[in-house]
């Protein structure tokens, strides 16, 4: 059967003709090309359902026979160095290929709907297409460089599709700090990659193991400088996997189109951090300090994602902090050596936010008709509620991931979660607690959302009072008249687009901006402004259609049964001993696990029903302080006693209200933490480059004009000192013969 | 081999062709402008054929040579030859020249005079490139201004003057220095002065002459790469000039300072270079930082994609001081790769100016919907400028910052100190190419132009930034394609530094 291993480089490049020719067409025959439109589309499903069955194909051969296949060949040789290329199978590519695939094809499924009306329909389709092979490209790389090619690639597919509304002023900066964010882990990437090179001198992840298990066996390197290559590769995990010091990225993210926070933004691309740490674990692993650091790193991530997450208004925002706590949580396990644990959260949490998000583009696709397209409108989930009854698919679907998402039993996450929890308290009792508290937070940020979302009454009414006046500029339509128009054809029962001229004056009145010094109108051919008023309160939201509806159910599936693959189930063979069948672990067998050192403590039932029964209290503490604080006062008159008995304890209450206060300042500020980069970094950048554009101007051009104008200067004088003129020939010569008398 | 004397062809053809443009009846500038690029790319072609038949690619050695005596009481000689080092800078000019020709196209006033430079500088600068004897370098190199001054001033923008005087000031007393080292290398311990490269590559001097010399060369050099702090020349000048000169300044003429570095600096004086190169890599490491800090300092959009090319420079300079066989490597891709993408960049720029007469970027924005095309090569064009793997920028810095960590010169810490510094650049770089993006192409903002819609890039515009795009992407996907144009001649130039 290792046939099929020889046509594994398929993998990484079936799907690229697609962005290819999409691309080539949009730029010599974009007439033609768009057409053509939903065509394209096909294909690139089509090509990636190849890749996905191949990888199922593979990881079944992998489960059966654990093999790692590499096939090589040369990218460039110099005399004294070459540059390779190729791919490598294991159990871990296998593992990601799969995921990638898989959830790649669902959500280019659910785009097809959900971008169908937007203009950049096919560039949105080039982008993840390009994504989808770079990042198959990621996962089956054989050597570092490879692994930074792809590394950056993917980063720019980011950079496109946060981008990808780029008349939308949010978008473009935002794209833009994910860029310079990122490139910051590709800095230490880049410099720790060379760093490993100088000491191993190879790229390939085997040599380079074997070189480096032997150097640190022998004592022959410096311990300082591998610890600080070592480190250094982790940023680059830090930064793509949104972890603490460089996760300010990922919520602006979300400013991109809501399947590419599925797919990139949540599913996969930051997972591509944790696959790096995964990869060169046998690397990590020698170096004790560098792995307590990234535990730290990942329980620091865990509890900061989770405490900013508690207060936001933005669903999509809300659901980018949990994916960083989520993914912080995967970088503890790999931290505390728990490499099965880890990839076992990786994937079930990749299926649940994967839903998660579809399930809230779903929701914003169905306010944004209501509310117009501005993030701030359609994402905001205080202007949501009551969608249970317009939509209840969403709903069952959405409840399904929070619930996962929060560890109750059936599904996903809480065989995972709870086996992260389960290693921390073997690992160290601190991080455990924390660990623990913040699955407990998780529980009730998650319902916290659900809640406003999908229960009381609808609120869409409320959003004239949202306090926020410059929100029109985000009404704009998309992408000019043409878009709108498209809108008008999509939405014809909403007949929204057009209000009376007395408004628009007013409107425009207001608007006039200061463009650098001069005030400029506003010219409106461009613009199509929607204004909603109250009258139209009695449209309610609609379930999307079913092509948006099948990947979420396929997603649901997911997320039920793929904690299958982590469960052990108890067999016993011949010889009467005990052994855990699980798929998960049979295929990381031979890799590393230094929690477990003893097989037979890992299926110990009573201790695994203890803990589990302990995490899932926790969750439900959790869901249910969050059904308290956030299920609206008036649907039962229960609660609203409890309340009033509450709300009796005077001076307590205030305290409370003071820390309730605190907490939402800081969620809703993202923790300082922006604030405190745009104040000491683009700040200081900012004067650092006007100090240096100074001295540019002033000192160093300066000192050469200074020296043609005194050149200048010097050859005027001689003009007038050699003019010709006798007199003053004549004033020369007594004056230089007084002078010399004088002497 | 063959006596056939191609390179000399080569180098008279533009220029005896270009001055045939003034014999051309008044018909209009449009005969002018098809024969111009009929003889750019009947060059390209010529040149193609007869390096893929007459040239060996695996010989280290100089080739084509051709030798004949021009004045008699002088000994002066017209000496050409070509090795792989000066094929890819070869190549490249030829390309080059001929896009801005035809980027050159809406160029109405003038415009015989204004052809008849671009064919003048053509000849200069593959003489330049091909010539092997000192004398004739600096008479090339001196060719090269003239056309430079006269297209900057007279088809420049409004500071024309001012930028057009500044440059040849710059550059003129850069060549006083490059005459003194020419003839003090020709006149040293002989009666007779010999300015061939070869012969004077054997000599050997006395340290301090050597250091003298180099000084001279070096200035002369770092004036036209530019190295700081002799670079602010550059900023005014492409600011100012058109953009058919802004693409032949950045694509090419910045690549002969570069080329004169390896070319004479290296491998006349490999004594004084070893002792000059760490003081130079500290220059091109600060070069980087240097000016991809000002850059995003710069409101004029010409003017901060000429301070990119600045910090890409630095590159190069840290690529020739590795003194190791990957850093030249390196250096000499990416004298290719920002030939190109330097060249494409200006020529985007220029392009988007034409249609909304901006230059300033904070006045700009909301283009991308207008002109998508334009928006999509750009934004490509800059991706490949802040080295995206896939694109020849890349994998240029990439060989150089490998050439850096493998040279045997520099001891642990300052290697590691010099990479990491040059990794800083990789993170600024980004800051001002993406954001200036954002401010020309993303957002909303509207220009009340009466005419608001813009025509986006016609077929012409189309053809000459994808057909720079494809090398961008073939090379930065298949790097060998320049490499085995200069892989032999490197190891060639580097025997001398490591068997003395």
């Amino acid at each position: 059967m290792e046939h099929i291993y020889q046509y594994s480089w398929i993998i990484s490049f079936v799907t690229l003709p697609v962005p290819m020719l999409i691309g080539v067409g949009l730029l010599l025959f974009p007439a033609a090309t768009k057409k053509l439109r939903r065509m394209w589309a096909f294909p690139s499903v089509f090509l990636l359902s190849i890749v996905m069955i191949f990888s199922i194909d593979l990881s079944i051969q992998q489960i059966n026979s654990s093999f790692i296949y590499q096939y090589i060949w040369s990218w460039t040789i110099n005399n004294d160095f070459s540059l390779e290329f190729g791919h490598l199978i294991d159990p871990l590519t296998s593992i990601l290929s799969v995921l990638i695939t898989t959830v790649g094809i669902l959500v280019l499924f659910y785009s097809d709907n959900y971008m169908s009306h937007d203009q950049g329909y096919l560039r949105f389709f080039a982008y993840m297409s390009f994504f989808t092979t770079s990042m198959l490209g990621l996962v089956t790389s054989s050597n570092l460089i490879q692994i930074y090619i792809f590394w950056e690639l993917v980063g720019v597919c980011s950079y496109l599709l946060i981008g990808f509304w780029f008349t939308r002023p949010i978008a473009s900066n935002a794209c833009q700090k994910a860029f310079v964010t990122n490139r910051v882990g590709d800095f230490g990437l880049l410099l720790g990659i060379l760093g490993l090179y100088w000491i191993t001198g190879s790229f390939e992840f085997r040599d380079l193991f074997k070189i480096f298990n032997n150097l640190i066996y022998n004592n022959q390197v410096n311990f300082l400088f591998v610890t600080l290559c070592a480190f250094l590769l982790f940023s680059g995990a830090i930064a793509k996997s949104a972890q603490f010091p460089l996760h300010v990225w990922l919520p602006d993210a979300m400013e991109g189109p809501t399947p590419i926070s599925a797919l990139i933004h949540a599913a996969t691309m930051v997972a591509a951090g944790i696959f790096l740490v995964a990869r060169l674990f046998p690397l990590f692993v020698i170096i004790p300090f560098i792995m307590n650091l990234i535990a730290l790193i990942g329980i620091i991530t865990v509890f900061l994602g989770v405490t900013l997450a508690l207060a936001q208004k933005d669903i999509k925002r809300s659901l980018a902090y949990s994916t960083m706590s989520q993914l912080g949580y995967t970088m503890l396990a790999l931290g505390m050596g728990s490499y099965r644990a880890a990839l076992f959260h990786l994937i079930t949490h990749a299926y649940s936010k994967a839903l998660l998000f579809l399930g809230s583009g779903s929701i914003i696709h169905s306010m944004e008709a209501i509310l117009g397209y501005s993030p701030d409108k359609s994402q905001n989930m205080v202007l949501m509620g009551g969608l249970t009854k317009h939509i209840p698919i969403t709903k069952t679907a959405f409840l399904l991931g929070t619930l996962s998402l929060c560890g109750i039993p059936p599904f996903a996450c809480f065989w995972s979660k709870d086996e992260i929890l389960n290693d921390s308290w073997l690992y160290s009792p601190i991080f455990a607690i924390i660990a623990c508290f913040t699955a407990g937070l998780t529980a009730f940020y998650m319902f916290r959302v659900y809640l406003l979302t999908f229960d009381g009454h609808f609120n869409a009414h409320f959003k004239n009072y949202s306090g926020k006046k410059n929100s029109s500029f985000y009404s704009i339509s998309l992408w000019g008249k043409e878009g709108s128009k498209m809108l008008n054809k999509n939405f014809r029962l909403l007949a929204l687009l057009t209000m009376n001229n007395k408004e628009r004056d007013s409107f425009f009145g207001k608007n006039t901006y200061q463009i650098d010094g001069n005030v400029r109108n506003m010219t409106w051919p461009f613009i199509t402004v929607k204004n909603f008023n109250t009258k139209r309160i009695f449209s309610y939201p609609h379930e999307s259609d079913n092509t948006m509806l099948f990947p979420m159910l396929i997603l649901v599936l997911f997320t039920l049964f793929i904690g299958a693959i982590g469960i052990p189930f108890n067999q016993f063979n011949q010889e009467g001993i005990q052994l855990d069948i699980d798929i998960l672990s049979k295929l990381l067998t031979p890799s590393l696990n230094l929690l477990h050192q003893n097989p037979e403590n890992s299926v110990d039932w009573y201790e695994f029903v203890t803990n589990a029964i302990f995490s899932v209290s926790i969750a439900f503490f959790g869901i249910f302080i969050a059904s308290f604080l956030y299920k609206p006062v008036y649907s039962s008159l229960l609660n609203f006693n409890f309340f009033n008995s509450f709300a009796k304890k005077g001076p307590k209450r205030i305290f409370w209200d003071k820390i309730i206060n605190v907490i939402y300042n800081w969620s809703s500020n993202r923790g300082y933490i922006d604030a405190f980069y745009a104040i000491s970094f683009i700040g200081g950048i900012r004067k650092l480059v006007e100090l240096i554009h100074f001295f540019d101007k002033r000192i160093i051009d300066g000192i050469t004009n200074g020296v043609g104008v005194t050149s200048f200067f010097v050859g005027e004088g001689i003009k007038y000192v050699g003019s010709g003129r006798i007199s003053s020939y004549l004033l020369f010569y007594l004056f230089y013969a007084l002078i010399f008398l004088l002497i | 081999m063959n006596s056939f004397p191609w390179l000399t062809i080569f180098v008279v053809l533009p220029i005896s062709a270009g001055s045939l443009i003034f014999l051309f009846p008044h018909r209009g500038n449009k005969v002018i402008k098809w024969y111009t690029i009929f003889i750019c790319a009947f060059e390209l072609l010529l040149m193609n054929y007869v390096f893929s038949y007459y040239f060996q690619l695996d010989d280290p050695l100089i080739q084509l040579t051709e030798d004949y005596k021009w004045i008699q009481f002088f000994d002066f000689y017209w000496r050409l030859g070509i090795d792989g080092f000066s094929l890819g800078p070869i190549l490249l000019t030829g390309f080059i020249t001929t896009l801005a020709t035809l980027a050159a196209r809406p160029i109405t006033r003038d415009s015989r005079l204004f052809h008849f430079l671009m064919l003048a500088m053509y000849s200069g600068q593959i003489g330049l490139f091909s010539s092997q004897d000192l004398l004739l370098f600096f008479i090339m190199w001196e060719l090269e201004l003239i056309p430079v001054y006269l297209l900057l001033s007279m088809w420049g923008g409004k500071k024309r003057l001012y930028s057009a005087t500044k440059f040849i000031l710059y550059t003129a007393g850069g060549s006083v220095f490059l005459l003194m080292g020419a003839l003090g290398i020709a006149l040293y311990g002989s009666n007779e002065p010999r300015f061939h490269f070869e012969t004077s590559a054997n000599q050997s001097y006395p340290v301090a002459l050597e250091i003298f010399f180099y000084i001279g060369f070096l200035i002369a050099f770092a004036v036209k790469s530019p190295i700081i702090p002799l670079h602010t020349w550059l900023p005014d000048t492409h600011g100012e000039a058109h953009y058919s000169t802004c693409m032949l300044l950045a694509g090419i003429l910045l690549k002969m300072g570069a080329y004169g570095l390896v070319r004479i600096n290296m491998e006349l004086l490999s004594h004084a270079h070893s002792i000059f190169s760490p003081w130079l890599i500290i220059v091109g490491v600060m070069q980087i930082i240097y000016a991809a800090s000002t850059s995003p300092g710069q409101r004029n959009l010409k003017k901060r994609i000429a301070y990119s090319s600045v910090s890409h420079m630095g590159f190069i300079i840290i690529g020739i001081c590795s003194i190791s066989d990957m850093g030249l490597n390196g250096a000499i891709l990416q004298i290719i790769s920002h030939g190109f993408i330097g060249a494409a960049l200006f020529f985007l720029a220029g392009t988007g100016y034409d249609r909304i007469r901006r230059v300033y970027l904070d006045e700009m924005g909301g283009m991308a919907t207008s002109m998508p095309k334009i928006f999509t090569t750009f934004s490509i064009l800059s991706l490949a400028s802040l080295a995206l793997p896939g694109m020849s920028g890349f994998f240029a810095e990439l060989i150089v910052f490998f050439g850096i960590i493998t040279g045997q010169k520099y001891l642990l810490m300052s290697k590691i100190l010099i990479t990491f510094v040059m990794a800083v650049g990789m993170i600024l770089t980004p800051i001002y190419l993406l954001s200036m993006l954002r401010q020309m192409f993303y957002g909303y903002k509207l220009f009340n132009a009466p005419n608001s819609s813009f025509f986006d890039s016609g077929p012409r515009e189309l053809f000459v930034s994808i057909s720079i795009l494809l090398p961008v992407i073939g090379i930065g996907i298949y790097p060998d394609f320049v490499f085995s144009l200069s892989v032999d001649r490197v190891e060639a130039i580097l025997s001398n530094y490591f068997y003395r």
